[in-house]
């Protein structure tokens, strides 16, 4: 009964969806209050209609409700009870479900924190919202309804939830990924309201950044968990695999992160206008382009939903209007935007339009790489696939520059800069880079020139850089302490996230050169060593789960002789699913992982192994957690509440 | 020509869409395969029987048949065995290439012909003998420059040793009915 109940919310929710779309829009352009007055409450309204929609499908596999047949192909009654929740989101229809929750959550979020925009501008950003969210309601309501019911001839039990789904990581790894995409939207929607708008100036920068800043954080850190959740989960040891999906979250990540830089510019300079607005479209209809690919069948990829042509083609046409639509009136008004700031050749203003001509590059070879095989096809030139190699190579030859400009970026003033009082800096910098660099390399492996070396070289250079730069601006306020306390958090955020683009750089670079493993035949006692570990199988014996069973080993390791830690490493077999999951064994530090994983039993008493040991694999999701910490920190800066309290003082004093 | 570039991102996008709807409609899991219309890659492989006997590319031309890549450790090659005696009885000349998998000598593996031949020979006698003959890829060389992805897999060769078939999966009546017939018979005339 629920679920009817659910069913009948997420109805009234399209409706209202309908309303939002029309309502405040109506009002912004014929001029009318109470229109635009009735967009707050049509936005808590769609919130708390698909809240509760939500939660009438969360109840529906709490309470093991098979008669729902979404339910019943995604959970068992035997599943532990987190994961029948986290099995909301494990398939095609539940996961659109949170899609629209997420959305309908960021509509709510515009409503409640931007009461202080002049109410024309609010209106407009909650139609486009509105826009977005009728077709996606529409999408769900009658393509993929996670309520269709299987009354009267309902399954006793359910298929059971994917095992690859049943881990940590896939609890919060979509809600968080959907947050950053989805909350993309809100900055389109912001750009697309300063274009309906047309009178360009660079207030709707000011407004848009903290909102891009937060859908940005959340993006970043929905990536990182993936990654984890593909190391520890899929036991293939790696951490980043150029997957189609994987690419579709990747490209918003990067424009995103251009969108970021680039709306500083236009907030604080006044120009690179026409840019940011592209951006900020850009952005999100690479989040659509994503869910697209993902949903539709068009690429083949561990994660794709199962493929539905129609599902396919509505979400194209739905692409079409929103990013074609946008494109298009972007085209029509921008045309008499002129940007009037004046800077020189050696400026921020430059220095970051190198980063985000670097970040777009990195977009471009990704998209390319993602749909090339596709386009190839279609052209009749046959199938080819584009694998690691392609990505690796390119991104190494990216990266550099990259990097270099990074630990220039912050030091640069706006307009203009003089390269003298650079001098003296930087070259600080620049022996602080090669002290850190060189001295982690004897530390930890013998001095060589390779990949990891310039890793670490770069990763030095960003972060010494940020972390001078900083020293420095805290002194201007005449001592550390007093810094500490009067510079902006934007400031700390900016050189936390830049920091942590350092720590990943070296983690990727130290673990691609250093890693090894081996694929071993060991019985219990055999012992096998590996980068100076010895890897000992205790023993091998038999597990039972809930709504599995399989096989368990249990490893010594030692360093040299000293005992370093246990390992326990499963292969699970899910009886319902029929299939094998196998969950590693990691034993994590700063340093190094090591990560082991127990693969087919080869006769009677003898098992085969995977080994890995990967130095400074941590650092990656460290570098990721840092980008998003870096990104959380920037939002609690108060000017972005300092300032919509002044405009709103200058609002109520206008009426 | 200033006003004229801020329609360049909508002109790309409108272009790019083209291939996602065209996308839409083929399936990504169906690759044409490379070696298509060319001829059979050279190779000189042993006989798996009498392997003083040594196959050529060139050895095998003058009549259309199907080389069906197979091994014993396939499940799926040993139930089209069947299903392929029986088109060899209706006529049709299959030519067996063996796909020998890796021996790992650190798995104590050690490479066995006359195990090898006895296996198969047992194996043919209880599931039935489609094969005019069988090669020996013993190292996967001519699999290699097939671009076989696993076993089983057919190719359809004409009289001039050119390959105009390539089938991945195993092959049942309706596979031979729906792909593969209508090819052979238009060779065979």
């Amino acid at each position: 009964m629920i679920a009817e109940y659910g069913q009948l919310a997420l109805t009234f929710a399209f409706c209202i969806s309908l309303a939002l779309a029309v309502v405040p829009l109506y009002g912004s352009f014929k001029g009318n209050q109470i229109a635009l007055e009735l967009g707050n409450p049509l936005a808590y309204a769609l919130f708390f209609l698909t809240a509760f929609s939500f939660w009438a499908l969360s109840y529906a596999f709490w309470a093991n409700d098979f008669t729902v047949v979404y339910v019943a192909s995604n959970s068992n009654s035997l599943l532990p009870w987190y994961y029948r929740l986290t099995a909301v989101w494990g398939g095609h229809e539940g996961s659109m479900l949170l899609w629209l929750l997420v959305l309908a959550g960021w509509t709510a979020a515009v409503a409640l924190f931007s009461r202080s925009l002049p109410l024309q501008f609010q209106g407009r950003i909650l139609g486009v919202m509105g826009l977005i969210a009728v077709g996606f309601y529409a999408f769900v309501l009658f393509m993929s309804n996670p309520f269709m019911l299987s009354l009267p001839y309902f399954p006793v039990d359910g298929r059971d939830l994917n095992p690859l789904l049943q881990d940590f990581g896939m609890i919060i790894h979509p809600p968080m990924l959907y947050m950053g995409y989805v909350g993309f939207a809100v900055s389109f929607a912001f750009a697309i309201a300063a274009l309906m708008g047309g009178k360009f100036d660079s207030t709707w920068a000011r407004w848009a950044r903290p909102w891009t800043l937060a859908a940005w954080m959340f993006l970043t850190l929905g990536i990182m968990l993936g990654s984890w959740w593909a190391y520890a989960e899929l036991g293939w040891g790696g951490w980043w695999f150029w997957d189609p999906v994987e690419n579709a979250s990747f490209m918003p990540w990067l424009v995103g992160t251009a969108l970021i830089h680039s709306l500083a510019v236009t907030e604080k300079r006044g120009t690179f206008k026409s840019w940011t607005v592209l951006l900020a479209i850009g952005a999100f209809s690479l989040s659509l382009l994503g869910a697209f690919l993902v949903r539709s069948g068009v690429l083949v990829s561990v994660h794709s939903f199962a493929a539905d042509p129609d599902r396919g083609l509505y979400l194209l046409a739905f692409l079409l209007v929103v990013v074609g639509g946008s494109l298009l009136l972007y085209a029509i008004r921008m045309n008499s935007v002129r940007s009037q700031a004046r800077y020189e050749l050696f400026s921020r203003e430059v220095l970051l339009w190198g980063n985000n001509i670097f970040l777009l590059t990195a977009t471009l070879v990704v998209l390319l790489g993602t749909l090339f095989p596709l386009v190839h096809k279609e052209l009749g030139l046959g199938s080819i696939s584009i694998g690691e190699p392609f990505f690796n190579q390119l991104f190494y030859y990216l990266v550099i520059p990259f990097s270099l400009l990074l630990g220039l970026g912050p030091w640069v003033r706006w307009k203009q800069q003089q390269v003298q009082p650079l001098l003296k800096p930087m070259s600080l910098v620049a022996i602080a880079t090669l002290i850190l660099a060189l001295g982690t390399m004897a530390a930890t492996q013998s001095i060589q020139a390779n990949l990891a070396l310039l890793g670490l070289l770069l990763g030095a250079w960003v972060g010494s850089s940020a972390i001078f730069e900083l020293l420095q601006r805290l002194q201007q306020f005449g001592s550390i302490k007093q810094g500490l306390t009067k510079l902006n958090a934007s400031h700390f955020g900016m050189t936390l996230a830049h920091i942590g683009f350092a720590v990943l750089v070296v983690g990727v670079a130290m673990t691609k050169t250093y890693s090894v493993e081996t694929q071993v035949r060991m019985k219990a006692g055999d012992q096998v060593e590996l980068a100076g570990y010895q890897f000992k199988l205790v023993e091998v014996y038999d597990l039972k789960g809930p709504n599995y069973s399989g096989e368990a080993a249990e490893l010594d390791v030692s360093y040299q002789g000293d005992y370093v830690t246990h390992l326990h490493a499963e292969k699970r077999f899910y009886t319902v699913q029929r299939s094998v999951m196998t969950e590693a064994a990691v034993h994590a530090r700063l340093s190094r992982d090591l990560y082991v994983a127990l693969g087919e039993s080869l006769s009677e008493d003898s098992w085969a192994l995977s080994l890995y040991v990967k130095p400074f694999v941590r650092w990656i999701w460290l570098g990721g957690l840092l980008m998003s910490l870096g990104g959380l920190i920037a939002l609690c800066d108060k000017r972005y509440r300092r300032r919509s309290t002044s405009v709103e003082q200058k609002d109520t004093a206008d009426a | 020509m200033r006003k004229l570039a801020f329609f360049i991102p909508f002109v790309l996008f409108i272009g790019l869409s083209v291939f996602l709807f065209s996308g839409l409609f083929s399936d990504p899991m169906e690759r044409e395969s490379s070696v298509l219309n060319k001829p059979l890659p050279a190779f000189t492989l042993p006989d798996l029987q009498q392997p003083d006997n040594l196959w050529t590319a060139e050895k095998l031309k003058g009549k259309p048949y199907l080389l069906n890549v197979w091994g014993t450790w396939c499940v799926t090659c040993n139930a089209e065995l069947a299903y392929l005696t029986e088109l060899r009885e209706q006529g049709v000349m299959i030519v067996g290439l063996y796909y020998q998998q890796p021996s790992d000598a650190a798995f104590g593996e050690v490479f066995n012909l006359a195990a090898l031949q006895q296996e198969v020979a047992l194996k043919l006698e209880q599931q039935g003998d489609p094969y005019q003959w069988n090669i020996l890829d013993k190292d996967r060389t001519l699999i290699f420059d097939l671009g076989v992805t696993g076993a089983p897999e057919t190719f359809l060769i004409d009289a001039k040793g050119i390959i105009r078939y390539h089938h991945i999966g195993d092959i049942n009546p309706q596979v031979w009915q729906q792909k593969l017939a209508a090819a052979y018979q238009s060779l065979e005339e």
